[in-house]
């Protein structure tokens, strides 16, 4: 071992309670990192893997929640006769709904049955699960998280009251959890069954065939920036106009809207970074004015500034990771292996912690040892040894 | 005996640098503490504060929100009988219709669009909601005219009196805009109010979706609940502020979600306080012994350190609020997952706020500076007056 190791570890033992407080103080902001980066990392992971679907989402020019004419589907899908830029056009109507006696609001969607499979591929269902959603009406297919909360499971038979009219009870077979949806939350059923529904209930013709929106499966990206313009065109002065978005800018309006958690979020990173810095300067600053006498023995002795300058560093950076350490690992075993991992965050619903924002975290804290470790390591260069002697005694 | 404060004023300028660092450390943690605080409590307040407790809500059975419920003429004829409702001026029982539908507006910040909850209302609209205070003047019934909240006209785009706005379902009639109203801060200042006649037929919609009843007596609404839910009417009714209560509910779960991660900031800030507050002691040794011999009081010691801790955090908790002032007065909105519409709200930093957050950095700087203090009063006497 050299002399650089041997005083480091010595530094660190000398006032063990004074390292391990800067490992606390500079861990729980690295918890506030890992976090805070996950849910961010989420949300654009969900938004970019919208976008990666290739689909544009047509809604009511008014309002988006106008609905649209379900009549728009067969209109947009004869723009191309041919079904080579456009796959497919799924109506969507949203129902909501929510369970007998609870007021957690579901997310539900009724989407025409023979198209969905074809225009959202990334729900990747299997053959037998695809015969089951082609057989069955009520088939549903529920979102991950949803049946993770419900406690929901293939086979269930489940009943749900759509919170819009006509308030149906509609009682769906659970068919899949789709464990590769993107959309983790929403639930899926067969339009046609809420057409009906609507129907018989007595709702006004007019209110029967409406859909909430439409989406467009394109082939290619340039098809969809074609007829992202071109399917607003065809309904131009019509009494209902559309606005047609690309899904992730379809999506991104609804989260950036609540509270634009993403870039709030990333702000209260950045301020949570500037506490860690400031509390490990704090103690890097303490520990160097304690041993001033200390480094100028060394610089006597015929040490290098360098040295001086390095060792501070040195401690401050370990000092910070091992913080950075734990801030990463508490959160990862925390909601990995306990029961936190059941909270539910809003628009995420469930926290999973990725290789790539601990390595960012981690990244951080050795940034935050640097900064803070970089004034002490200065000043030991610039520190007057006979100064520094003389007050020694 | 107790130290003069002096003492421990004059000890944090000791040690300049440290002093310093530690009170921007608190001081951060309180100025995101209060900007998040004053963002949650006016977002409640915007709809947490809606409604008037004598007022009730009526929706169909199955809706969560006046934007999606939907109550049919014949039903609402029947409203009128609701036992214990007020009695206007016209003779007739105080019942609100109103249809509650949405357009898509721009906002002023970044011309993102915003959509827009627009109530058609008769005049019993404002004999219920009483808190409403119009600027200009109201529309007139049978007019396209419209007036909008105070929030909507400062958060969007060409809502100013005056000025003309599309509405309806393709957006093909024009509002003169005559008016712009008061709420008491409440929800409804977010939205474009007009007469609901005109909005039925811009929106083709020919059923209402909310009826809203003024009682005589807010001490019998559960006997009118018991009325509108029961089997003559069979709709859903809830007092007013209790729907607004639940809505803001659902909004406030990001609310919570950053207090969480701003506890976790400010439990770092206590471990920074510790360390500072162990330096301060390590570093008076000496002097801790001399002031035992003089005669204080183990007490007296502890006490010292906890006011200095208290000296930093109310340092730092100025420091936050000045730093955390320039974002009173703002003015957001959000989307409702429930409504699917936006509501405004402003972040107001009150002097409520300020205490809780003073408290808070006390907290902090109390809970840090605990072990030092007990451990500046153990400091053994005779070897620490030796060893120096």
């Amino acid at each position: 071992m050299d002399l650089l190791q041997t005083l480091l570890l010595r530094n660190l033992g000398r006032n063990p309670r004074r390292s391990a407080l800067t490992v606390a103080a500079v861990a729980m902001p690295v918890v506030i990192l890992v976090l805070s980066f996950t849910i961010v990392a989420q949300l654009n992971r969900f938004l970019d893997d919208s976008a990666a679907q290739l689909r544009l989402a047509v809604a009511h020019k008014t309002s988006i929640i106008n609905p649209l004419p379900y009549g728009h589907k067969a209109r947009i899908a004869a723009l191309d006769p041919s079904k080579r830029d456009i796959i497919a056009v799924v109506g969507i109507a949203w129902i909501g709904g929510v369970l007998a006696n609870d007021r957690e609001p579901l997310t539900t969607m009724g989407v025409d049955a023979d198209e969905f499979p074809i225009a959202f591929t990334d729900h990747l269902l299997t053959q037998a699960e695809r015969d089951a959603w082609q057989r069955d009406r009520r088939a549903l297919i529920v979102g991950r998280s949803t049946a993770a909360k419900m406690g929901w499971k293939v086979g269930d038979r489940v009943t749900i009251r759509a919170s819009v009219p006509p308030y149906s009870e509609f009682s769906f077979n659970v068919i899949s959890t789709a464990p590769q949806a993107i959309d983790p939350v929403a639930n899926w059923c067969h339009l046609s069954y809420i057409f009906e529904e609507r129907a018989r209930s007595g709702l006004p013709e007019s209110s029967v065939d409406l859909v909430s929106f439409l989406f467009v499966k394109c082939a290619g990206r340039a098809a969809l920036e074609r007829y992202r313009v071109e399917i607003d065109r065809l309904f131009e002065n019509t009494p209902d106009e559309t606005q047609t978005q690309d899904e992730k800018a379809f999506l991104n309006q609804f989260i950036s809207q609540q509270f634009d958690l993403p870039t709030n979020l990333t702000l209260l990173a950045l301020i949570t970074i500037a506490v860690a810095v400031l509390a490990a300067a704090n103690t890097m600053n303490m520990s160097f004015r304690d041993r001033i006498g200390e480094t100028a023995t060394l610089r006597a002795l015929g040490f290098s500034a360098r040295f001086g300058a390095l060792l501070s560093l040195t401690e401050s950076v370990l000092l910070c990771g091992i913080g950075g350490a734990l801030g990463v690992l508490a959160p990862l075993l925390a909601f990995g292996y306990t029961p936190i991992g059941d909270v539910q965050i809003p628009l995420i619903v469930r926290l999973e912690i990725g290789p790539g924002v601990c390595a960012a975290a981690l990244a951080m804290a050795l940034a935050i040892g640097v900064i803070a470790g970089a004034w002490p390591a200065l000043q030991g260069g610039r520190l007057r040894v006979i100064d520094a002697l003389r007050s020694l005694e | 005996m107790t130290l003069p404060l002096y003492y421990n004023w004059r000890n944090l300028f000791v040690r300049k640098l440290t002093t310093l660092l530690t009170v921007a450390v608190i001081a951060v943690v309180v100025a995101a503490l209060i900007v998040l605080l004053s963002f949650g409590s006016g977002m409640k307040r915007s709809v947490g504060g809606s409604g008037h407790p004598a007022n009730l809500l009526v929706l169909n059975a199955g809706a969560t929100a006046e934007s999606t419920s939907l109550i049919w003429p014949e039903d609402a004829r029947l409203l009128v009988q609701t036992p214990g409702a007020a009695v206007g001026p016209d003779g007739q029982p105080l019942v609100s219709l109103e249809i509650v539908v949405q357009t898509d507006v721009r906002r002023l910040r970044d011309g993102s669009s915003a959509n827009v909850a627009v109530r058609g209302v008769d005049d019993a609209a404002l004999a219920v909601h009483d808190q409403v205070r119009i600027h200009g003047r109201i529309f007139r019934q049978g007019a396209r005219e419209a007036m909008v909240g105070r929030a909507a006209q400062s958060l969007y785009r060409g809502l100013n009196i005056g000025d003309r706005i599309a509405l309806g379902r393709s957006r093909s009639h024009e509002y003169e805009i005559v008016g712009v109203f008061e709420a008491a801060g409440s929800a409804f200042e977010s939205e474009i109010w007009a007469p609901r006649t005109m909005i039925a037929d811009s929106y083709q919609r020919r059923f209402d979706s909310s009826a809203v009843i003024r009682l005589l007596d807010p001490g019998r609404i559960d006997e009118a609940a018991a009325y509108v839910n029961g089997p003559a009417v069979r709709l859903k009714a809830a007092s007013e502020p209790e729907y607004y209560s639940q809505l803001s509910d659902q909004s406030q779960q990001v609310v919570y979600l950053v207090l969480g991660l701003v506890i976790i900031m400010a439990a770092g800030a206590v471990f920074a306080v510790a360390n500072t507050m162990y330096a301060a002691v390590d570093g008076r040794r000496r002097e801790i012994a001399m002031l035992r011999t003089l005669g204080f009081s183990r007490v007296a010691i502890v006490a010292a350190f906890l006011i200095e801790a208290a000296m930093i955090a109310t340092m730092a908790c100025g420091l936050g609020i000045a730093a955390s002032l320039p974002f009173s007065g703002m003015r957001r909105d959000f989307l409702s997952p429930v409504t699917h519409s936006v509501t405004g709200f402003e972040i107001v930093i009150t002097p409520g706020i300020c205490l809780a957050a003073l408290v808070a950095a006390i907290l902090v700087g109390i809970v840090g500076a605990a072990a030092p203090a007990a451990r500046a009063a153990r400091t053994p006497i005779v070897r620490a007056l030796r060893r120096g």
